[in-house]
């Protein structure tokens, strides 16, 4: 069962489509790859989903209900939580405050919100960072913080936009094995990630957007072997 | 446990030593400063809840504070109704300015939302300097006749002396330090901080953004209104510059900024800075003292010049110093003694 559904999104600035007419599932339990160029309407599509600019066209609908117009608030509060490019920790709170303002969306008990943060911290390996200022963590314990944060709000649906950006390869890694992680437990995630091999392994299905356009979508065999994604991302003589 | 233990202690001496102060201190002069403390502890908490826990720093304070005391005042001149059933009208219709300028400069962000509360404030000024009927003009309102305060037909004081104000101003600084309190300990002052460190970060973590900073705002204005009207009864006296001006709203901002804004006791210490500062400059102690000392002689020119000048020149080394805090002490006085703790922590 789908459990987003965009339905012909478009986003104009001003005279710029930003997403035209963008159409795809994303399947309950499933990851969903979200890849293309730069530029090709990525974020602006997150921000679509999740609130943060109304779509000029289209429908979104999460769990068969219409999400357009909807704040970001609303949209977390119904289960639908999103990460950011550039990672906003809240600097001068601690790790663990950063993500009990994460647990706080779905209790008002401060002792019960620190408890389920602490549990997430864990999920995500930082746990011993609890005390630390967020402001001075690095960029890997950053990214981690992102996640845990984004999963203390309880969510259903997961959207990672490029977590594994700015990452050495055993960072990246480590993160891959924690959204693998979190498909274990149930989850459905919706990933940006411009690390190919990174996204090919975890995705069940990948969605490739050019110049806001839907390019293609399927399995990624079928996506990587596609002549037009190749001559998407290398130009016309290499496809 | 000690610590806990030591605090508690050191908390109820000093609670201790301010209740029974007007025992043993007869002098109103003494009297006044402590009810100036509390008047501007209590006006520094409550610009904290904003300007410090949401990090929506309000330059238009004096807002509410002129409101809350003009209706006060108002009240208790033209109807006769008492302060303290006066205050609740100030702070009803303080809410009701709240929400009204929180649906319009919240808005905005950064800058901007700084010059909207800034031109509300100058608004409402104006307004009280032209609606002559209402406000009296520019003359202001006088009304020092307060009724005897009466529970059950027994009469609690008459405000005589200065003691009964003294309680009253104390129990308004530790009703803010207690809200204050609460609100760092509550679900309210993470969701006020995540707004502060990161509006789209909290708005994407289900906080509603608009619903809490008016929350925090309606928090605030209420309790500067209720400083308002405690200033008002105890002065006897509201005109538009004295309750409404820039310069008030100025001076509730800063015993937060200079004390440390978003902790508990930042408004406590800049108003333990501030008070004693600007009456020291005002009243020309520091000429004084340092004649005392000998470092100037009196009749020297420079003791004359000094003795002269310093007075007038009290809102020019006030602003020196405020420049010189936030230069120096970007997270306030609070932020310098937490770096010096943490210092003789690591070399312990």
């Amino acid at each position: 069962m789908a459990i987003l559904e965009i339905k012909h999104v478009s986003k104009f600035f001003g005279g710029l489509a930003a997403n035209s007419d963008v159409s795809f599932e994303v399947e309950e339990g499933a990851i969903m790859g979200l890849i293309g160029p730069n530029g090709a309407g990525k974020t602006t599509l997150f921000n679509c989903i999740t609130g943060y600019y109304p779509p000029s066209k289209g429908e979104i609908f999460f769990k068969g209900r219409r999400m357009n117009g909807l704040e970001p608030d609303r949209v977390c509060r119904l289960g639908m939580v999103r990460t950011w490019q550039k990672v906003r920790p809240l600097a001068k709170l601690s790790v663990v405050d950063n993500v009990m303002v994460g647990a706080l969306a779905r209790t008002s008990s401060l002792r019960i919100a620190r408890e389920r943060a602490m549990a997430q911290l864990e999920v995500v390996h930082l746990a011993h960072r609890a005390e630390a200022l967020a402001g001075g963590l690095p960029i890997g314990e950053r990214k981690k913080l992102e996640v845990a944060r984004a999963l203390a709000t309880e969510p259903q649906l997961l959207l990672l936009d490029e977590v594994m950006g700015g990452l050495n390869p055993a960072e990246s890694e480590e993160i891959i094995q924690l959204i693998l992680d979190i498909k274990g437990r149930g989850l459905t995630q919706m990933v940006i990630e411009h690390d190919m091999k990174a996204i090919m392994r975890i995705s069940d299905r990948i969605v490739v957007l050019n110049s806001g356009e839907k390019l293609t979508e399927g399995s990624p065999q079928e996506v990587v072997t596609n002549p037009d994604v190749i001559s998407a991302y290398l130009g016309e003589s290499h496809a | 446990m000690p610590k806990t233990l030591l605090k508690a202690v050191s908390g109820a001496v000093v609670l201790g030593a301010l209740l029974a102060l007007p025992r043993y201190v007869e002098s109103p002069y003494a009297l006044h400063m402590m009810i100036l403390l509390f008047l501007s502890v209590s006006q520094g908490q409550s610009w904290n809840i904003l300007g410090g826990y949401a990090g929506q720093h309000s330059v238009g304070h004096a807002a509410y504070f002129g409101v809350g005391a003009y209706t006060t005042m108002m009240l208790m001149h033209t109807w006769q109704i008492a302060p303290w059933f006066g205050v609740w009208f100030g702070m009803a219709l303080v809410v009701v300015v709240a929400l009204a300028i929180g649906s319009i400069c919240f808005r905005l962000r950064g800058p901007y939302f700084v010059l909207a509360s800034i031109a509300v404030a100058e608004i409402l000024r104006l307004s009280a300097i032209n609606l002559t009927t209402l406000t009296n003009g520019a003359e202001g309102i006088l009304a020092t006749d307060l009724p005897a305060f009466r529970i059950g037909g027994r009469v609690v004081t008459e405000f005589l002396t200065k003691v009964p104000f003294y309680y009253i101003g104390l129990v308004l600084a530790l009703l803010t330090l207690a809200i204050t309190y609460w609100v760092q300990h509550s679900k309210l002052g993470y969701f006020l901080q995540a707004i502060r460190e990161d509006q789209d970060a909290a708005h994407s973590l289900g906080i509603s953004i608009s619903r809490y900073k008016n929350i925090a705002l309606v928090i605030s204005a209420v309790l500067t209104s209720l400083a308002g009207s405690f200033y008002g009864i105890y002065v006897g006296f509201v005109d538009p510059p004295t309750v409404l001006g820039l310069d008030v709203s100025v001076q509730i901002m800063l015993i937060c900024i200079i004390g440390g804004m978003g902790t508990l006791w930042g408004p406590v210490l800049g108003a333990l800075v501030l008070v004693p500062l600007s009456e020291a400059l005002r009243s020309n102690l520091i000429t004084e003292a340092l004649v005392q000392v000998g470092l100037v002689s009196a009749e020297s020119r420079v003791g004359l010049f000094l003795k002269e000048n310093l007075a007038h020149a009290h809102v020019l080394l006030y602003g020196i110093l405020v420049v010189l805090v936030i230069l120096f002490m970007p997270e306030g006085l609070m932020g310098f003694v937490r770096k010096l703790a943490s210092r003789r922590k690591r070399e312990a």
